[in-house]
């Protein structure tokens, strides 16, 4: 067990004045439902750790709002909360799902969507279907604020490219067509209090004629980093989704996969796995089956 | 490391403590407050031992900084009890055998019960969801599952 | 007389509530870890990290330097660092994972952590053995002095290896050389089982307290088995035992776990309430429980069986070795039980079988709830399988046809005289689970998501058998207000021992269950009885209390018939603790009359009663003779759906009916029943603690998979009884059989999916996801 200082930031603007003055140093805490079990473990990712921010009691970060067709999420929104939300379960139902596979209740009650994406853990339930909605996310510090696409703060497992001084405020994306179909699959070892083995989001829409004019497929715990991946989306734009192509895009998963993260001792399992699962997906998105 | 000011509610009573930085929720009901209902089973948050309602939820107290419990209201199993009399989710508890070495039943019962304080009539497959974060590994759930199902039936 | 019902009784068979169920939904219940005393300090342990090491230097000067720290000690500080069960309590050797290689008390959390971080050891890392297969190579590392070679293939003394020679038991029946000429069908197939947590919720726990003024030890700890770790206590620390003292406090699971490294927590406690001259509590994380305690044994089973083509089974031999780990207590008496059930519940003239353990630089294999029966039942119901599949036979037909009846050898030739329902219970399950016409449905199932169903029939010996002795003693106080006290040397383990026994004396003496109070166990206040394991609780153990409760009915008897001036023809009755006439019942008087008149007339009021059970005398060289005094018989079904793309089983019904002999209690013992299910669907899905080279990658409930509310199946829980004259009030044991056949049923109706439909078979636990997919499994291997 770790021991280090704690701080109760009431507004961003304070929790940002810590962080620049801890920086390294200091560790960001919302529910606790990741960093706690690493201060346990005194994991080799909280070397140098001296000091925990906590930014769960930062009402400003707590919201679920839509603007436009833009959809705002504050960091400190937990998963049982995004699960509960009428908002998101028309805007982007794959990720209320998809928190909603997270852990257990207990977690899902402290858990954040922030913590989550912060965490980088390849098996986040969140992700994938962040991922797929395409989520940007806000990183606010003393030196201002940027907004960036979520998936470019990933840099590998368990590691994002967030500033020492930056906080992590929000996540947005923009709501999704009445005409999206959407799905987000979860293959764990059991029905609750399960790690993903693999997960896989997916956002298609379709005109008029059933051709395919957006697919956005998002495999988890299978690619170096989070992200869509083209060379199966690209497999069905401007195609009717035949079973045909819909296996054809699923076994790209599979070949992308290979491709980004190598063999690995796990790879036997993983490669024809993922493409069931993103087939399966892509079928229920569609309806199919 | 400088201890931290923490005012909560536990029972329905205020409690003003100076508790570690880093002290886990957990310790302090069990050390600090002497209310060792709550149980520790895996210090991760899996097994649900644990288990205390907080603003009405579920959280793993294993998991969670007491420092961060500041103006909270904490629910802990030494709270259910109202003038000596059982709460109904006990007495089903006793009913239905929905017990054997007990370690996990403090845990279990905070989750019936955050469950039926928001859903008072929720159906099997919820009353299973909401226990799906505390393990047992004596009932098989079975007969929890029934205890739970009579507290919420009698409800209606 | 098959379902329940049908006996008569005024307590038993009564689903009344448990005795100690108020204290636990309300979180009074003080398990090990809920206590706290005065001056109190915080023990811990050092482990290695290693499976196999010379412990080269250990320096604790830092260590002891750090402020709060009242004592660090290691092998070479304390009077007899091994303990008395092989383990020890500070190893002067690395032999596996769990090897505690310096304990530490200190007055904070903190002190004990950065103590035991300070602690500066340098080892010589050993090449060692971690599996069955490895242990058995000619000229292995030889992990342990009394290891000893094969000859033949069996344990030979006076050569090298590291075959356990303790644990070697044959059984040799009829002769299968010549048996197996005239068999038309013969196969032969082997079966692996893995490393299985007891996964009880709670941690190892214990605080020791010593008396400065008397020299006692007392130590309240999380015992399973309270006079065993007692004697941890007087060994440690090499004091005569009547100065060693056990308070079991309430035990959070156990499922046979909660010995070996119990005792030696107890033992480690105690040596630093020694040193400190305070009490030191120690608690164990879940990580230090998954190196240190015992696991289930991973077997390796060899099978040859042969029939005639019509079904009857001739021949049956037997290899079964099981990973015993680098220090064992209880292979050498768990492989008697193995070996006797070794063939399963089938009439065969012919048997010879052998089982022994190996010592491996692995986790050790234990007590666990079955005692080898998941393993043996997993592989010889799938071979029964496999032999119908030879025969070309209905696996149910192959069953009925070699199914034990009343009047049968078993495979120590044990004449089954008691009766003997397993074929009743086998027609009530396949009828009641419409098993046939399901069967029928499920093969013409199409797609990636199929159903099967699989049927498991097995018995298991009640109670210790020829294991050891099942003598039990108990304690009965009736006190002059009519309540009762009771106790027993065995112990409430979450099980319900306290229920039970409260049942069988209110039903004996006729007292109410709510004026019972049953004690537990405090090792200075009620003498051994031996452990609580074998599912003995009730069927063996409570002979002593019914024995007792007996007894002092005689004596109350006596003085109501007095106080009522009974004729000398009267009887006397005694129901819910009155005593009335039976000639005319409005003539009574209470149970605390009676008992306030014989205190003052200065008459026996508490009782002591000692068990002895029947000698069971087999021959060790051959395994034949009579091994238990009955046996229980279980039939279980199992329904599941695989998902054969991604590997997923999907366990949905489980329905188990299990011969209870009589039931004591209903709703506990559906209770047992359908935690044996989800316990047994652990073992055949999900669980296994993986090791690689000795070392674990399963540590925690993370990556240790058990059923959580959402993963068990419907249950279904069949209560069958019968007229047996063996146990208490004729019931026989279900704590195990309500576990061992579960992971055997649902691995056949697995198999029956993956036979249909890729023609293969998986023949090793757990039915994983990659197993199912890949027909291995990608986890670390060498398990077993
Ligand atoms: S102790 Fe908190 S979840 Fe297990
Ligand atoms: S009753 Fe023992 S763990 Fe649930």
């Amino acid at each position: 067990m770790m021991r280090f200082n704690y701080f109760r930031p009431a507004s961003v603007k304070e929790a940002c004045k810590l962080l620049n003055q801890h920086q390294s140093e200091a560790k960001v805490i919302a529910g606790g439902t990741d960093l706690m079990v690493q201060v346990r473990d005194e994991d080799k990712k909280l070397a140098g750790m001296k000091t925990v921010i906590d930014v769960s009691h930062i009402n400003e970060l707590r919201y679920i709002q839509e603007e436009g067709n833009v959809i705002r999420i504050g960091a400190i929104v937990t998963h049982d909360q995004i699960f509960r939300s009428p908002i998101l379960k028309s805007a982007a139902p794959l990720l209320p799902e998809a928190c909603n596979t997270v852990g257990s209740p207990q977690i899902r009650h402290r858990g954040t969507i922030g913590g989550s994406i912060c965490n980088a853990s390849p098996a986040a339930d969140p992700v994938p279907a962040l991922v797929a909605l395409n989520a940007e996310v806000k990183l606010e510090s003393v030196r201002g604020e940027r907004v960036v696409p979520m998936v470019d703060i990933f840099e590998k497992p368990y590691k994002t490219n967030i500033g020492a001084d930056e906080l992590l405020t929000e996540i947005s994306f923009k709501r999704l067509s009445d005409a999206s179909k959407t799905a987000f699959i979860k293959l764990g070892r059991r029905k609750a209090l399960a790690i993903a083995r693999m997960n896989v989001a997916v956002v298609l829409e379709l005109d008029d004629q059933g051709i395919v004019t957006e697919a956005r497929i998002a495999p988890g715990s299978v690619l170096p980093r989070p992200g869509r991946v083209s060379e199966a989306e690209e497999v069905l734009i401007g195609q009717k989704p035949t079973a045909e192509l819909i296996e054809l895009a699923s076994k790209k998963v599979s070949a992308v996969m290979i491709e980004r993260s190598g063999v690995r001792w796990s790879t036997p399992y993983k490669e024809p796995v993922i493409a069931v699962l993103t087939r399966r997906a892509l079928n229920q998105a569609l309806g199919v089956e | 490391m400088d201890k931290v000011k923490v005012n909560m509610f536990v029972n329905g009573k205020p409690v003003s403590l100076e508790v570690k930085p880093y002290a886990r929720l957990l310790d302090v009901l069990r050390e600090d407050l002497g209310l060792t209902g709550t149980k520790e089973g895996c210090g991760v948050g899996e097994c649900g031992a644990c288990t205390v309602i907080v603003d009405g939820e579920t959280v793993n107290t294993c998991l969670t900084l007491a420092a961060s419990m500041d103006g909270k209201h904490i629910t802990t199993i030494e709270g259910l009890m109202e003038n000596e009399k059982l709460h109904p989710i006990q007495e089903a508890f006793i009913k239905h055998n929905a017990l054997q070495c007990g370690f996990c039943t403090p845990g279990l019962i905070m989750s019936a019960k955050a469950l039926l304080d928001s859903n008072p009539n929720p159906s099997t497959e919820q009353i299973k969801v909401a226990i799906s974060g505390n393990l047992c590994r004596c009932t098989g759930y079975e007969q929890v599952v029934d205890a739970i199902k009579e507290v919420a039936e009698k409800s209606k | 007389m098959p379902l329940m019902g049908q006996k008569n009784f005024r307590v038993l068979n009564k689903p009344v509530t448990r005795v100690d169920a108020l204290d636990k939904v309300t979180g009074r219940a003080q398990y090990a870890a809920d206590l706290n005393f005065p001056n109190m300090l915080y023990g811990g342990c050092l482990r290695s990290g290693l499976s196999h090491a010379n412990i080269v230097k250990i320096d604790t000067s830092k260590a002891k330097a750090i402020p709060g720290v009242k004592a660090v000690l290691t092998a070479a500080d304390v009077p007899k660092p091994k303990s008395w069960a092989d383990y020890y309590y500070l190893a002067d050797k690395i032999r596996y994972i769990g090897d505690v290689v310096a304990i530490v008390a200190a007055e904070s959390k903190e002190a004990l952590s950065d103590a035991l971080k300070a602690i500066e050891v340098e080892y010589e890392e050993l090449p060692g053995v971690y599996t069955i297969d490895e242990a058995l190579e000619p000229n292995a590392v030889q992990v342990r002095e009394k290891g000893v070679g094969l000859v033949d293939g069996i344990p030979t003394p006076g050569t090298k290896g590291n075959a356990f020679l303790e644990s070697y038991f044959p059984i040799r029946k009829g002769n299968v050389e010549e048996a197996f000429k005239k068999c038309d069908v013969i196969i032969e197939r082997e079966y692996r089982t893995q490393f299985i947590e007891h996964s009880y919720i709670e941690p190892e726990a214990c605080v020791a307290v010593s008396n400065p003024v008397d020299g006692t030890m007392t130590v309240y700890s999380s015992s399973q088995n309270p006079h065993f770790s007692r004697r941890y206590i007087a060994d440690a620390l090499q004091i005569p035992m009547n100065k060693a003292r056990l308070v079991q406090q309430t035990l959070g699971g156990s499922f046979g776990g909660k010995e070996e490294l119990v005792g030696l927590t107890v033992g480690r406690a105690a040596l630093l309430a020694k040193a400190t001259g305070q009490p030191v509590k120690m608690v164990l994380n879940r990580e230090e429980s998954f190196l240190e305690s015992s696991k289930r044994h991973p077997f390796r089973i060899r099978y040859k069986v042969g029939a005639t083509k019509d079904g009857k089974i001739l021949a049956f031999e037997g290899q079964l070795v099981d990973n015993a780990g680098a220090y064992n207590n209880q292979t050498q008496f768990m492989n008697c039980r193995a070996s006797i059930h070794s063939a399963g519940v089938y009439n065969i003239p012919n048997v010879k079988t052998d089982t022994f353990g190996v010592f491996t630089n692995n986790i050790h294999g234990g007590a666990m709830r079955g005692y080898s029966s998941p393993q043996i039942i997993f592989a010889q119901e799938s071979l029964m399988e496999e032999l119908a599949e030879a025969l070309n036979m209905d696996p149910i037909e192959l069953r009925r046809k070699n199914l034990l009846k009343q009047g049968d050898l078993t495979i120590t030739s044990q004449k089954l005289v008691q009766p003997t329902i397993i074929s009743e219970m086998l027609d009530h399950v396949l009828e009641k689970t419409d098993f046939v016409a399901k069967r029928e449905a499920y093969n013409k199932q199409t797609g990636s998501k199929q159903k099967g169903i699989g049927l498991v029939t097995c018995y298991r010996g009640a109670g210790l058998g020829a294991e050891t002795v099942d003598a039990s003693g108990a304690f009965i106080t009736a006190l002059e207000d009519g309540s009762v006290l009771i106790n027993s040397g065995t112990a409430e383990n979450g099980q319900g021992l306290k229920t039970a026994y409260s049942q069988i004396v209110a039903e004996t003496l006729g007292v109410k269950v709510e004026d019972i109070h049953h004690i537990g166990v405090d090792t200075h206040a009620i003498p051994d009885s031996g452990m609580t394991v074998a599912s003995r609780g009730t069927v063996m153990g409570a002979q002593s209390m019914k024995k007792a409760a007996e007894k002092l009915k005689i004596l109350i008897l006596e003085t109501a018939k007095e106080m009522l001036n009974a004729s000398p023809l009267d009887e006397v009755i005694i129901e819910d603790s009155v005593c009335f006439l039976k000639s005319e019942p409005s003539r009574s008087v209470s149970l605390g009359e009676v008992c306030n008149n014989r205190l003052w007339a200065g008459k026996q009021l508490a009782v002591y009663e000692w068990f002895e059970p029947k000698p069971l005398n087999p021959d060790h060289h051959t395994g034949q003779g009579d091994v238990f005094p009955t046996y229980a018989y279980a039939c279980v079904v199992a329904e599941v759906e695989v998902d054969l793309e991604t590997g997923y089983v999907d366990v949905l019904k489980v329905t188990a009916a299990h011969d209870c002999g009589t039931v004591i209690n209903p709703a506990t013992a559906k209770g047992q029943i359908y935690g044996g299910i989800a316990m047994g669907m652990g073992f055949a899905c999900t669980e296994e603690v993986e090791v690689n080279k000795g070392k674990l990658r399963t540590k925690n409930f993370d990556s240790y998979i058990f059923p959580t509310a959402v993963d068990v199946p419907e249950m279904d829980a069949i209560l069958f009884e019968c007229d047996d004259t063996e146990g208490t009030f004729g019931a026989k044991s279900l704590g195990e059989p309500a576990t061992e056949a579960v992971g055997a049923a649902i691995a056949n109706a697995v198999n029956s999916v993956l036979v249909r439909t890729k023609g293969e078979r998986l023949r090793r636990l757990p039915f994983d996801l990659e197993r199912v997919v890949l027909g291995k499994s990608l986890r670390a291997g060498g398990n077993a």
